[in-house]
């Protein structure tokens, strides 16, 4: 029982401050402390039992309880434990001491529970705005339930600038985005440059916001979810639609049936597979490898075929429901993806050994934007950015889920946290993924696809779910509610942890390496962008002003 | 008027319009190739001249700190490769001899080089200026390759004449022509960089910073850029051929002129190779390799002061 082992030695450091906790399985841990003692309990988790950061949630709970909370979320990679410390906070004054100083990689997570939850962090080392676009009010925080999901505030200032730091003395700042060619989203990093140098960045993102989570509390239903999650991202769609659809199962203590477990661990395997193909293409076109950039996206296109003939998308599976999945794979369906995976496999073959001889390539790649295994922890990097510094976690190991506890694969390591040793990790773990696929494809037992629910899902119950996307874990945290819909529902993706981690891999690089570091996490903006409820395209635009646009968009219904 | 000069002057002409008709049609030919090689249907072979025509009729949209500077730069560019054209032999001897000698070809082909910097400095924007910081590099460490290959021809052939020094004087020595053979060798492993292609477009680099110099220019402005980068793929190819593989130039009309030609078309195929099976490199890496290079091809001066 690690999870009561890990109570247990939280009681007898923390005793008095800890209220109540929550084992609902071994592989998972509540535990609700005094508001004083957060920071505290925090450091003792992150420093002496060494877990992982793994994000923080703000929510305004006050409907229910009376009261604001704050979790913690932190991972025991190695005891295969999710653990969530929560505290209650008062409505009149919902105020928390910042772990950010203690906890550096809460910075941005803490930042983010500021502006939409409006909870005031005492003490934090940088409280600047984060999420809300910068006309957006003070003081007015969209995901509190008094606020409704299309509330504009009257004074919404379009004119009101964002107010970027000081560059350091003696650097020239280079704007990076929000529009570059290796940006495929838009992301605005302020780099602070001397000659070819970069002496550090600011960053400003979150530009493309959608209000997903504020729509899942207050418009949608438990099933349209999955629907929406998978909206999240244009390339790890299936992995949020999975881990939102998990983390609600676990907080009603549901497991779906074996079959549609497999099928699950299918779906997200061809999905890591034509995300690895892609990202490896975009390394060598941010490289100037043009040539390697369309054979490898000439080779992934067949994933992108088999998966249109199983789900009927190209992207966006529609794969989930509460307790289940929704499309079945036929007996030709295997055989067409058995065929898939054969070609695939001997073409990866001969793409990697050209890729991983390649001399030039290693020149551009090698020693630059090094994260060693301290970045790791002090930034919670995770993923193959994680495992390129030799450090070794994969949730599809350490969180089992789906049916990855019945498939034997490799969790790929390197050792030098390079550029480099992400194309080497990702360039591998794509025969892993063939190999689970086969595995799978082999083992997987007929029966049904879904649980038959007829009751309605328990109310106010925490569930936590953590998935490896292509990227790194992604986590989900539910807090399931009233009128067939979460109460809270928190996505963490993981470019969020591991954007936290880039300005310092940057630091003191080439100007010139800075577009393949940033690729090399292969980041995903719009994981990362997925809150906050107003849309306002910004922009110097002589002949429209940001207003006509967007009254442009929203009423013009036929072409321009 | 002697109709020596009348000959120079239209044999000049003749290479400009043979240079601005043939130029879009390498590129064209590099496309479609780098195409084959990544799997690509590829553009049809007369894509860059619609390219040029499109860019060309578009407004001209005046972006930048100094329009009027960039306005002129566009054509200068232009101007500076065509000008160098003349005095290239294309298949026949150097028409313009007369009018100058190899120094005035050196001084032309740094202008070539400064155009863009002037083009990347007048636009003014912070990605220019990381352009044309770049290309200063690269013209410092590159610009005397040229000059000393035409430095030894003339050591070798005894004068600056262009007809004589363009015509493999780089040979011309008594023994084995070792500074000749030399910069061959240098040249051939820096052409990529004097056409701006891969791994050496560094100055540009559309993934890091965004087409540098050109990043403020659209339009004809754009065109005369391009168009200029497409005849300094041809012109430079007539001078290396010149100076390093003039074997069968002499060759009576049809047949000299054929096998100019096809020289040209092989190394435009030996470019898009290289460009298609590299990666971009750093500037600091690029200088480094232009740097033992420069080495060498001094190294191969000294030689050739030697009679080698």
């Amino acid at each position: 029982m690690i999870a009561r082992e890990k109570l247990d030695q939280l009681k007898a450091r923390w005793g008095a401050a800890i209220r109540r906790a929550d084992i609902p399985s071994d592989r998972s841990l509540f535990v609700f402390v005094e508001a004083s003692a957060l920071k505290s309990i925090c450091q003792y988790v992150f420093r002496e039992l060494d877990a992982r950061y793994v994000i923080s949630i703000g929510a305004d709970d006050r409907p229910f309880s009376g009261s604001f909370m704050v979790a913690h979320n932190f991972a025991f990679d190695r005891d295969h434990l999710l653990c969530s410390i929560l505290t209650n906070l008062p409505a009149d004054d919902p105020k928390v001491e910042s772990i950010s100083d203690v906890v550096p990689p809460a910075n941005w997570a803490e930042r983010e529970l500021r502006d939409l939850v409006g909870i005031e962090l005492t003490g934090h080392p940088y409280p600047k705005r984060l999420v809300l676009s910068d006309g957006w009010p003070d003081g007015v925080h969209p995901l509190r339930k008094d606020v409704p999901w299309n509330f504009v505030p009257d004074d919404y200032d379009d004119a009101r600038e964002f107010k970027f730091d000081e560059p350091p003395e003696g650097c020239t700042v280079v704007p990076f985005g929000p529009f570059h060619p290796t940006l495929d989203e838009p992301a605005h990093f302020r780099l602070y440059v001397d000659g070819e140098r970069v002496r550090g960045c600011e960053y400003r993102g979150f530009m493309a916001h959608r209000g997903i989570e504020k729509l899942a509390e207050s418009v949608l239903s438990y099933n349209d979810i999955p629907i929406m999650a998978e909206r999240i991202c244009g390339i790890c769609g299936c992995v949020h639609n999975v881990t939102y659809a998990q983390a609600v199962e676990s907080a009603a203590a549901l497991r779906a049936p074996p079959r549609a477990e497999y099928l699950r661990t299918i779906m997200l395997e061809l999905e890591r597979l034509h995300s690895h193909l892609l990202w490896v293409g975009l390394a060598c076109h941010i490289v100037g490898f043009d040539t390697l950039f369309m054979q490898c996206f000439r080779i992934r296109e067949p994933v992108m075929w088999v998966a249109e003939k199983i789900t009927g998308n190209r992207k966006t599976y529609g794969l989930c429901v509460i307790g289940g999945v929704r499309r079945d794979l036929t007996g030709e369906l295997k055989a067409e993806l058995q065929q898939v995976l054969t070609r695939l496999e001997a073409e990866w073959q001969t793409v990697t050994g050209a890729v991983l001889k390649d001399r030039n390539i290693q020149q551009r790649t090698r020693g630059v934007g090094v994260a060693d295994r301290s970045l790791v922890k002090e930034a919670a990097l995770i993923g193959p950015v994680a495992r390129a510094a030799g450090v070794d976690i994969d949730c599809r190991r350490d969180h089992p889920y789906a049916a990855y506890d019945r498939v034997a694969f490799d969790v790929i390591t390197a050792g030098d946290g390079d550029v480099w040793s992400r194309v080497v990790v990702r360039a591998r773990e794509v025969f892993e993924s063939i190999k689970i696929i086969r595995q799978c494809l082999d083992k997987m037992e007929s029966g049904p696809i879904q649980l038959d629910l007829k009751d309605e899902l328990p109310v106010g119950r925490l569930g936590l779910s953590s998935v490896e996307a292509p990227r790194g874990e992604c986590h989900h945290f539910v807090i399931t509610g009233e009128n067939n819909r979460p109460r809270r529902w928190r996505v963490r993706a993981p470019t969020y942890q591991n954007l936290q981690g880039v300005p310092v891999m940057i630091k003191d690089q080439q100007l010139a390496d800075m577009t393949i570091t940033l690729g090399s996490i292969d980041p995903c903006f719009s994981c990362t962008d997925r809150l906050e409820t107003i849309d306002v395209s910004s922009g110097k635009i002589k002949v429209w002003s940001p207003e006509e646009l967007l009254n442009l968009g929203r009423t013009k219904k036929t072409s321009i | 008027m002697n109709s020596t000069l009348i000959w120079a002057i239209a044999g000049g002409l003749a290479n400009v319009a043979v240079v601005l008709l043939i130029a879009p049609l390498c590129e064209g030919v590099l496309r479609k190739v780098t195409a084959r090689l990544q799997s690509r249907q590829g553009p049809p072979l007369w894509q860059p001249y619609f390219d040029l025509l499109k860019l060309l009729g578009k407004e001209d949209i005046e972006s930048g700190e100094s329009p009027g500077v960039q306005r002129f730069v566009a054509r200068l560019a232009l101007a500076a490769v065509l000008t160098l054209a003349c005095l290239v032999p294309m298949g026949f001897p150097a028409p313009m001899n007369g009018a100058g000698d190899v120094i005035l070809l050196i001084y032309l082909l740094t202008l070539c080089g400064i155009c863009t910097l002037l083009g990347g400095l007048a636009a003014g924007s912070t990605y220019s200026l990381l352009g044309i910081g770049r290309e200063m590099m690269t013209m410092i460490a590159l610009e005397p390759l040229f000059a000393i290959a035409l430095l030894i021809g003339a050591v070798h052939a005894g004068s600056f004449r262009l007809d004589t020094v363009l015509n493999g004087s780089v040979y011309a020595t008594a023994g084995i022509p070792w500074s000749g053979l030399i910069l061959l060798v240098v040249m051939v492993l820096s052409f990529q960089a004097f056409v701006q292609k891969l791994p050496f477009d560094i100055s540009e680099a559309e993934t890091e910073i965004m087409e540098g110099p050109l990043v403020e220019y659209s339009g004809p402005k754009l065109a005369l850029f391009k168009y200029a980068q497409m005849a300094r793929l041809v012109v430079h190819s007539g001078l290396f051929i010149a100076l390093f593989v003039p074997w069968g130039s002499s060759l009576p009309f049809p047949l000299g002129w054929l096998l100019f030609w096809a020289k040209v078309l092989v190394l435009v195929l030996l470019v898009t190779a290289v460009a298609a099976t590299h990666a971009r490199y750093r500037i600091d890496q690029a200088i480094r390799y232009f740097a033992g290079l420069l080495a060498a091809a001094f190294g191969a001066l000294a030689l050739a002061g030697y009679g080698y």
